[in-house]
């Protein structure tokens, strides 16, 4: 571990203040919910559309299709084909983006001020008269399938996909990709994408976020004239109990010539509102989130296994995942996965030194101010507030908040968060090579699975 | 169109000194370029220079190894360093009463790294880096490609013939006799320049630059600049097949082209965003949406100074396309753009794309200290960073035509193709 104070280093001048800024909220008649954050010495202006049409909104039959309805939406609207919509955008120097995630979909675009509204007028008419041309329509599904198949030709990629089909149980949807798998992506048809959207794309829940050099008036003017005549509310999300796909054990995923194994060693963690949320932040940043951390220190700057270990809890709606990562060369598969899951168990043993619990603490709460130095940054702060309906005050209260966590919270989340008797240990590698070293290590039953 | 402020200052010394004062957030950002990369390396030591940008994090005489990291994150920055073909550069984002500490840290490892320095830290070093290589070049699909590319393109001999990760038998070899020859010769003041910008006061920060820099030596005997002139042009086509462990072909087309910094480097960048920036460019429209032959299009230039850069596409092929129809499809486009140049629409559509690029890159601090690092490093003209955007915009129809038809041509071409393997290729199970 480090020095906690070394004689030489220069002191500290005076910290200037610094204030997450201040957003103003208001309410459009068909119940679009807007956000404004002046961010005045800004450059630019960033644009988010938050809908409640994301792939916890899909049910399981239809797994992909909020995700390929978010892809297909900048594919044109009934005025503008394809390429007028991406010519006219593009004019403008800007790039929308539209995508979904397990918790929202999102449109979003980032432009100069000067193109803020026009920018706005396309993402409107894209949100409420879509093109969905059957022949984009089939294009994306195609070249879906097709980044499934490239992405598990990725071993990281591959393991990240392998360790949530394996973590969750057969009825939790979190244990998929929120983008679909192959057999249901294939099954997606363009009325299935209709049907989404027109269910789906609602403004009742929707969230419009604006951050830059803007003021709340034009902003809402400009919401108002481009979004006035949306209307209509969606069902919104489904709600579920995320469950545990089996107890401790390891998985090899066969991957013939790995030179490297992809080690993933977790188990469910918590969900975004956890009232243990700041305690598990400053517990997976103590093992795995900063240089210093427990597997980062152990794994590469001790051992030389690996370019770099990381490790950290995934909120969403509901339960997400823990997991501890590594990528480490082949020859040493065996000995890694001991030393993580060691690692992972006896952060369970004591409350952390002082001085280890300050360098991870005062990291996130320091860092605070570099977050948001961009209006994308500070865009992207206001999706949870809308998204999971965190109080007002969540980032004016967020640092207090990280410093309230003491030692004794952090053994204590380590306890009650952390089950090493339920932990799973997922190996991508080259199963001729470490099958045999991991069944000797001994850390848990061993199961092969096939390579998808 | 940017406005980034520029006071510039040099020690005596010889250390290079660009401040730019912004006091809109309360954060700073440093920045040092080292004139060395790999294009520097010893025959037998390639992957050096990044080798050794590792042992810089393995403490100094007076920080202790991880000390230097722990110490930043600790005070709430960010940090890391990377190194490329021309150049190694170090950086820390903090709060900006923590401005000091980032110098003191870099003075100290500039100063004095080999006291601090043992064969177990070279080591360990040794070990990560060669788990860097791994991962990201010999355990990944295409993977190997930039480093195929440099081969081909750039003959033995020429430095950037070999890859900034090197080659594990390189790294196998490293000694510390390698890292105090190699820190005594390019970790100088003389070859450094040392950015500051963001929320500072530029006459308290020049004193404890003069403060923490100014007593260390310079290298009066800096090695002159490796001999790297080359042909304009490759001289004939160049092909080459790779089976691998992917799923679907892709097809790279490489070119050696004028370096960056040159008019014509610029006008190639904007033959590139026609090309291949956005879903209204050539290719995109083309090959992905109307043909669709291609999964997906890129299409760069490489920024680079030593005697020619690169210009670089791929395009992986859609499930049931073949490879040789996807590269006759790239390579008609190219034709088509250089044959014709392009429209007016098409210009004003890449130069607002470029100017909301460059605006949005500079609203990070951290990234306009990078850029007026690079800029005084490789050309002694930080105010080039002001500059970006009127440079891009006088590029018309006619200099991409020129630029595109002397450069992108058929006997200056390389094509590397890699197409799914049948098994494990032994090279990699070896």
């Amino acid at each position: 571990m480090t020095a906690v104070v070394n004689p030489l280093r220069p002191p500290a001048g005076a910290p200037r203040p610094y204030h997450f800024p201040d957003f103003s909220r208001g309410r459009m008649a068909n119940g679009l919910t807007v956000w404004t954050v002046p961010v005045p010495s800004a450059a630019m202006v960033n644009v988010h559309l938050l809908v409640d049409a994301g792939a916890s909104a899909e049910d399981e039959p239809h797994a992909g299709v909020a995700a390929l309805t978010a892809q297909l939406l900048v594919t044109g609207t009934r005025r503008l084909d394809a390429s007028a919509f991406a010519e006219a955008t593009e004019l403008l120097g800007i790039e929308v983006s539209s995508e979904s995630s397990w918790d929202s979909a999102r449109a979003a675009f980032q432009s100069l001020p000067q193109y803020m509204e026009a920018g706005l007028a396309l993402l409107a008419e894209m949100v409420q008269e879509p093109r969905f041309d059957p022949s984009e329509f089939e294009r994306l599904r195609a070249e879906r399938l097709a980044d499934i198949l490239q992405a598990r030709s990725d071993p990281g990629r591959l393991a990240d996909e392998m360790f949530l089909g394996h973590v969750f149980d057969a009825a939790t949807p979190y244990r998929r990709l929120s983008a679909g798998t192959p057999e249901t992506v294939e099954a997606l048809t363009l009325d299935d994408v209709r049907a989404h959207h027109d269910v789906h794309w609602r403004p009742a829940s929707a969230h419009l976020i604006v951050a830059g050099p803007v003021e709340p008036d034009a902003v809402m003017a400009a919401a108002e004239a481009n979004l006035g005549a949306w209307s209509g509310s969606g069902p919104g999300h489904r709600d579920f109990e995320p469950a545990a796909g089996g107890g401790r054990r390891v998985v090899l995923v066969d991957r013939p010539g790995s030179v490297q194994s992809e080690l993933r060693v977790g188990h469910l963690g918590i969900d975004r509102r956890s009232e243990r949320y700041f305690p598990a932040m400053v517990l997976g940043a103590l093992l795995g989130g900063v240089f210093g951390s427990r597997l980062n220190l152990r794994l590469r700057e001790e051992l030389g296994y690996t370019y770099g270990a990381r490790a950290g809890f995934d909120p969403r709606r509901a339960v997400g995942p823990f997991s501890a990562a590594a990528a480490v060369q082949t020859e040493v598969t065996a000995d890694a996965l001991r030393e993580m899951v060691g690692l992972l168990t006896t952060i369970r043993d004591a409350a952390p030194e002082d001085s280890e619990l300050h360098e991870v603490r005062d990291f996130l709460v320091g860092v605070f101010p570099l977050r948001f130095e961009t209006t994308g940054g500070v865009a992207m702060a206001i999706e949870p507030v809308a998204v999971y309906g965190l109080p007002d005050d969540y980032w004016q209260s967020y640092r207090a908040n990280l410093e309230a966590v003491g030692a004794d919270d952090v053994l204590s989340a380590a306890r009650d968060l952390l089950h090493p008797d339920e932990y799973l240990m997922l190996v991508v590698g080259d199963a001729s090579r470490v099958q045999g070293e991991l069944e000797a290590a001994g850390l848990a039953p061993l199961e092969i699975v096939a390579n998808p | 169109m940017p406005d980034v402020p520029i006071q510039r200052h040099r020690l005596d010394n010889g250390l290079r000194i660009v401040l730019s004062p912004d006091h809109s957030a309360p954060i700073v950002a440093v920045n040092l370029w080292y004139d060395v990369g790999s294009k520097h390396e010893k025959p037998g030591r390639t992957g050096f220079a990044h080798l050794f940008e590792h042992m810089m994090f393995q403490g100094s005489e007076h920080v202790s190894k991880a000390e230097h990291f722990a110490l930043i994150q600790q005070a709430g920055g960010t940090l890391n360093a990377s190194t490329w073909l021309d150049r190694t550069n170090y950086f820390e984002t903090v709060p900006s009463h923590e401005l000091e500490l980032c110098l003191w840290l870099e003075s100290d490892r500039l100063a004095s790294l080999l006291p601090a320095m043992t064969q177990e830290k070279l080591d360990n070093q040794r070990e990560v880096v060669k788990n860097e290589r791994r991962w990201s070049v010999d355990n990944q699909p295409y993977g190997t490609w930039d480093e195929r590319i440099q081969a081909l393109l750039f003959p033995e001999g020429h430095t950037y013939h070999h890859p900034t990760i090197g080659s594990m038998e390189d790294l196998n070899a490293a000694s510390l006799e390698d890292v105090r020859e190699f820190f005594a010769t390019y970790y100088a003041p003389n070859n450094a320049s040392l950015t500051v910008a963001g929320d500072f006061e530029p006459d308290a920060a020049l004193r404890m630059i003069e403060r923490h820099f100014g007593g260390i030596p310079p290298n009066e005997n800096l090695p002159p600049q490796p001999d790297m002139s080359i042909a304009p042009r490759i001289g004939r086509e160049l092909r080459e097949v790779v089976a691998d462990r992917v799923p679907l072909p892709r097809v790279y087309l490489a070119y050696r082209i004028p370096v960056f910094g040159t008019d014509a480097f610029e006008d190639l960048t904007v033959a590139s965003d026609v090309l291949g920036t956005g879903r209204a460019s050539r290719l995109y429209h083309s090959l992905v949406r109307e043909r669709q032959l291609a999964q997906d299009v890129t299409v760069f230039p490489f920024p680079i100074v030593g005697g020619a850069s690169m210009f670089t596409l791929w395009a992986t092929a859609r499930p049931g396309v073949s490879h040789e129809q996807l590269e006759a499809g790239l390579l008609s486009e190219i034709q088509k753009l250089a044959d014709e140049g392009p429209s007016d629409a098409e210009l004003q559509r890449v130069r607002n794309l470029h100017a909301a690029a460059v605006e949005s890159s500079l609203e990070r601090i951290a990234e306009r200290a990078d850029r007026l690092s690079m800029y005084t490093c490789l050309f002694d003209q930080p105010e080039r960073i002001n500059t970006e955007v009127s440079r891009y915009w006088a590029v018309d129809a006619r200099r991409v035509q020129e630029a595109m038809q002397a450069s992108l041509v058929a006997d200056n071409r390389l094509v590397l193709t890699y197409v799914p393997a049948e098994q494990p290729s032994s090279e990699e199970a070896a």
